[in-house]
């Protein structure tokens, strides 16, 4: 006589029908909610059904045993391949023994079904103790559900045990949640724009769904709580049913709980229109643009859950001191429309954002002071670009509002929230052709608008450099000029990626051109950018291709960057672009070619400036412009002003600069010393012409001392006839100038007296000798001098490096003079607290003598210390 | 079997890598390395810092290969590799007992 069916010969074959008949449907379009449904459903008959006859074969009722769903099963969110997450939940530990071989029975059977089990076994008392060692599994526990066995313990842990200890353990909770969360985003980049995402674990993916879930259940029913509006929480199930769906079509695809959205898939699913109702078909990188706009749903909807802060349970005694101390507190200032609280913009009135000034210069301030917009001020800011019916004033942005955010000490700040919002491409139209923008390459992680958007944010870490890579870089994009350009230049970059071309740097640079006629940008800043999208792969290339130790090659980059200014852009953007594009790229090895490269050709700019000297007449595309500019003058005029002034003196200037000069230079007849102030971004510039003559450089460096003022760079050029062409940038430390604008002319005058000897320098010099002495430096550096005879034909290269001081290139220049040095040409920079001067000199119309070097070292030394 | 090891030049990787493809090689390891021969290292002063590269960069390339190939691939490693310069590098070839491929357990020869 045949036994009872067994579950095996009953169900198995069941099981299968049943799971391939969901299969059909979901492919032939039923939702991935229906799906996850009817797979939950399938999996809690069979459950109750091998429970049930488990039980029996032991003959054993289910007292003081309960089968819990938890985690996504309990959410009736159950994906073809996943697990099925189990609790057994016991009554006490002499339950637990007693039911050990029926749940191992159960769970073979299960397994033998074709239902991947994953349990845990708990009783009712270690439920109670919500401890760091078990908050993953509480957390699970927020989705229990109950599926057979007791009812009676369930409702025992579900009504009265967990309730009240969820309760109290809360902030816990709600930190534990956070830092886990905060470790899963990290892993991934803290990006949803991966070229390959998993659609499970990534930021953006069904987990951040989860945990938006859990915070929120966490968080239960505070009052304070900044819930989602309708509109967003029917987004929210939208990019859920888009993420599920390609869930269910991954597992389908690959037999496995597999979560990785490959290229392969990406096609597949475009193909099918996976995800999209009656849509037409769409080309792959447009599927993943729509992945990427729900991906991103879920993840603003995390992060806005993630900032919300739950305080810590605190004592009577704290409460008391917390309540006093608020009694005094101060509030923050407040000042206009947007406010700096709790460490984040906040907007405080919101109908100022319809003026898109108010927009701006809260992105400024977060591009100045890398301070963050607030979850709720990113909020406001995208209903106003989401209701185009709204009155929308100053849309278009000027160039010199684009700079400051362009310009500051933390742009990704500012970057990355104005793209998320839907701001950068309105006022950069040509970044929308990378947005979300997938191209298959076995080396870049990230989309295109991501890459450009990490390039910029690693440039920003380098204030301070979080791994060795970055060391030697950082005083560079410390000390920076017209950060801007290179910032701009990184967003154009590769722009044109998401053109219908076969050269990308072409589309880039056809992008720069409309950006740059629509932003006012001078003809100079357009042709710097120009040159860094033109060049942005050139560096790479050199390092990786090239002999970089080699002297030649060394000098042929140099010829195509030009100026010592432009290769600190085109390192950092070489830099910069190499490290985003994954976070192996740029390996210590590579960073250190790029720097060697870096460094050999700056040694050589430094070391050919008095080598390499304009040739006027050879210059036509100079002088045209000049000429345009200058229309009364004669073109033999401008070549003899231009005859043997250093190449370097055409790189650093503009044709419209240039023109001043040639200005200047012809009033020289009438006047013999021609001067020119101008302020600038960070200070001023002084830009002097005259006549050759000794200690001509000391004196006015002398003068600029004199008056309180820091030099930070400065070039003093002579051309064939001995016009001595001299520009100093410089800050005013004491902001006279600045204060006082009457005191611009008295400064000029001052100066005109000292050169014409119409006034005495030292005096000057002593009444500000006691105020601006010995203030400690931050950072001691040790003074070094170097000679170098081989640099030049004609004249002796000397560098120094020494501790930045006011007045310290008067002593210099003062000993220069003094040993009748005459300076050729001379370099002034400034990085930090270090100076480093380069001199060519000459003594007597020749190359310094050894005797002159050794002497100048000595005496130098000694000024120096 | 032998296994390959060559030391280049950065500068020589991507013609020493395309020279190999044509010559019917598919597979190697590569890595970035640092170290020096005879070809010492120099010093680079910038704004008083002293970048002393003692240990200069180079590309290992390590690849097994069944005996009929090796002189093939020697030859070109040679010919692509070489600027005539010291510092070119170095190629060391040691016998190898078996090779295996994992996904299909594959042994010999044929597993390369």
């Amino acid at each position: 006589m045949a036994g009872p069916a067994t579950p095996l010969s009953v169900l198995g074959a069941q099981c299968e029908d049943e799971r391939a008949r969901i299969r059909k449907n979901f492919e032939h379009g039923a939702g991935a909610k229906a799906t996850l449904l009817a797979l939950c459903e399938l999996a809690d008959r069979t459950l109750q059904l091998v429970f049930k006859d488990v039980l029996k074969l032991h003959e054993s009722p289910a007292d003081g045993l309960s089968l819990l769903a938890l985690g996504g099963y309990g959410r009736r969110m159950l994906f073809p391949f996943s697990d099925l997450d189990i609790l057994f939940l016991f009554a006490n530990d002499k339950t637990e023994e007693e039911f050990r071989p029926l749940i191992s029975e159960f769970s073979r059977t299960m397994w033998d079904l074709g239902f991947r089990v994953s349990s845990a076994g708990r009783t009712i008392d270690e439920c109670k103790r919500i401890e760091e060692d078990n908050a993953e599994f509480h957390l699970a526990l927020l989705d229990r559900r109950f599926l057979d066995g007791d009812a009676a313990l369930f409702e025992k842990l579900d009504q009265r045990i967990l309730p009240p200890s969820e309760r109290t353990a809360r902030p816990f909770l709600f930190s534990q949640l956070h830092r886990l969360t905060k470790e899963r985003l990290g892993r991934y980049g803290n990006t949803i724009f991966h070229l390959e995402p998993n659609v499970k674990e990534a930021p953006g993916g069904l987990r951040d769904y989860q945990a938006a879930y859990w915070l929120r259940q966490i968080m239960g029913d505070r009052k304070d709580l900044r819930g989602s509006s309708a509109a967003e929480e029917q987004l929210a199930a939208d990019a859920v049913e888009f993420l599920s769906s390609i869930r269910c079509f991954l597992h389908y695809s690959n037999a496995r709980n597999d979560n990785a959205l490959t290229y392969e898939s990406q096609a597949e699913a475009a193909e099918k229109s996976l995800g999209m109702r009656g849509s037409a078909q769409r080309s792959a990188a447009e599927w993943m643009r729509i992945y990427f706009r729900h991906a991103r749903t879920l993840n603003r909807q995390l992060l806005r859950y993630m900032d919300q802060k739950m305080a810590a349970p605190t004592s009577l005694r704290e409460r008391f001191f917390s309540a006093a101390r608020s009694v005094t507190k101060t509030p923050p200032p407040v000042t206009g429309d947007f406010a700096v609280r709790g460490g984040q913009i906040e907007v405080l009135n919101q109908q100022a954002l319809s003026d898109r000034t108010i927009m701006y210069a809260m992105f400024a301030e977060a591009a100045r002071t890398g301070t963050p917009l607030g979850r709720e001020a990113e909020r406001s800011i995208s209903y106003v670009m989401t209701h185009s019916e709204l009155p929308v004033l100053n849309q278009a942005i000027e160039w010199e509002t684009l700079k400051e955010i362009l310009a500051g000490d933390f742009p990704g700040v500012a970057l990355r929230p104005m793209h998320r919002l839907g701001l950068l491409m309105e006022i950069l139209p040509e970044f929308r052709a990378i947005d979300s923008l997938v191209v298959r390459d076995f080396y870049h992680r990230y989309t295109v608008d991501e890459h450009s958007l990490r390039t910029i944010e690693h440039l920003q870490e380098l204030a301070e450099p979080p791994d060795e890579r970055g060391v030697s870089f950082a005083p560079l994009w410390k000390t920076l000029d017209r950060r801007d350009l290179l910032i701009f230049a990184l967003l154009l970059h590769d722009t044109g990626k998401g053109m219908p071309t076969d050269n990308h740097v072409q589309g880039s640079l056809e992008a720069l051109e409309t950006a740059a006629r629509r932003l006012g940008l001078s003809a100079e800043e357009e042709a710097e950018v120009h040159f860094l999208i033109e060049q942005h792969l050139a560096m790479s290339a050199t390092v990786q291709r090239r002999d970089i130790f080699d002297p030649s090659i060394v000098s042929g980059f140099a010829e195509s960057v030009n100026t010592l200014e432009r290769l600190q852009r085109l390192t950092l953007l070489t830099y910069a672009d190499i490290h985003a594009v994954n976070p192996e790229a740029l390996t210590p090895w590579k960073a250190e070619m790029l720097w060697q490269l870096f460094v050999a050709t700056s040694n050589h700019f430094s070391r050919t400036l008095d080598r390499n000297r304009l040739h006027a007449s050879d210059e036509k595309s100079m002088l045209e412009q000049v000429l345009a500019l200058e229309k009364n003058a004669k073109q033999s005029d401008i070549e003899r002003f231009l005859e043997g002034f250093p190449r370097r003196y055409l790189a650093v200037h503009s044709a419209a600069e240039i023109a001043r000069h040639f200005a200047l230079y012809q009033k020289l007849g009438a006047a013999p010393l021609q001067t020119e102030l101008t302020a600038e971004r960070h200070g001023f510039s002084l830009t002097l012409l005259t006549a050759d003559r000794p200690a001509l450089f000391s004196t006015i460096s002398g003068v600029l001392a004199a008056w309180g003022m820091n030099i930070i760079k400065a070039d003093a050029f002579a051309n064939a006839a001995g016009v001595v062409l001299d520009t100093f940038h410089f800050t005013d430390m004491h902001r006279t100038l600045e204060l006082n604008p009457t005191e611009n002319d008295r400064f000029l005058k001052s100066l005109h007296d000292v050169l014409q000897n119409k006034a005495a320098l030292e005096p000057l010099l002593q009444s500000r000798d006691t105020a601006s002495r010995a203030r400690p430096p931050k950072v001691a550096i040790q003074t070094r001098l170097s000679f170098d005879d081989s640099a030049s034909a004609h004249s002796t290269l000397l560098e120094v490096i020494v501790q930045d001081r006011p007045g310290l290139l008067y002593d210099m220049g003062s000993a220069l003079a003094r040993l009748a040095c005459n300076i050729e040409v001379a370099l002034i920079d400034t990085e930090g607290q270090k100076a480093i001067d380069v001199f060519y000199l000459t003594a007597q119309g020749k190359k310094l003598t050894a005797q002159k070097q050794d002497l100048l070292r000595e005496v130098l030394q000694g000024t120096l210390g | 079997m032998m296994k390959l090891e060559a030391i280049i030049q950065p500068s020589r990787f991507e013609s020493v890598k395309d020279a190999l493809r044509e010559a019917g090689i598919e597979g190697m390891t590569v890595t970035e390395v640092r170290g020096h021969g005879r070809q010492k290292g120099h010093t680079e002063v910038y704004r008083g810092r002293e970048y002393t590269v003692d240990l200069l960069p180079k590309i290992k390339l390590e690849m097994v290969l069944p005996d009929k190939l090796v002189n093939t691939v020697v030859d070109t490693i040679l010919k692509t590799a070489k600027t005539g310069k010291i510092g070119d590098g170095k190629i060391f070839l040691t016998r190898v007992d078996e090779a295996i491929r994992i996904r299909n357990e594959e042994r010999g020869e044929s597993a390369l």
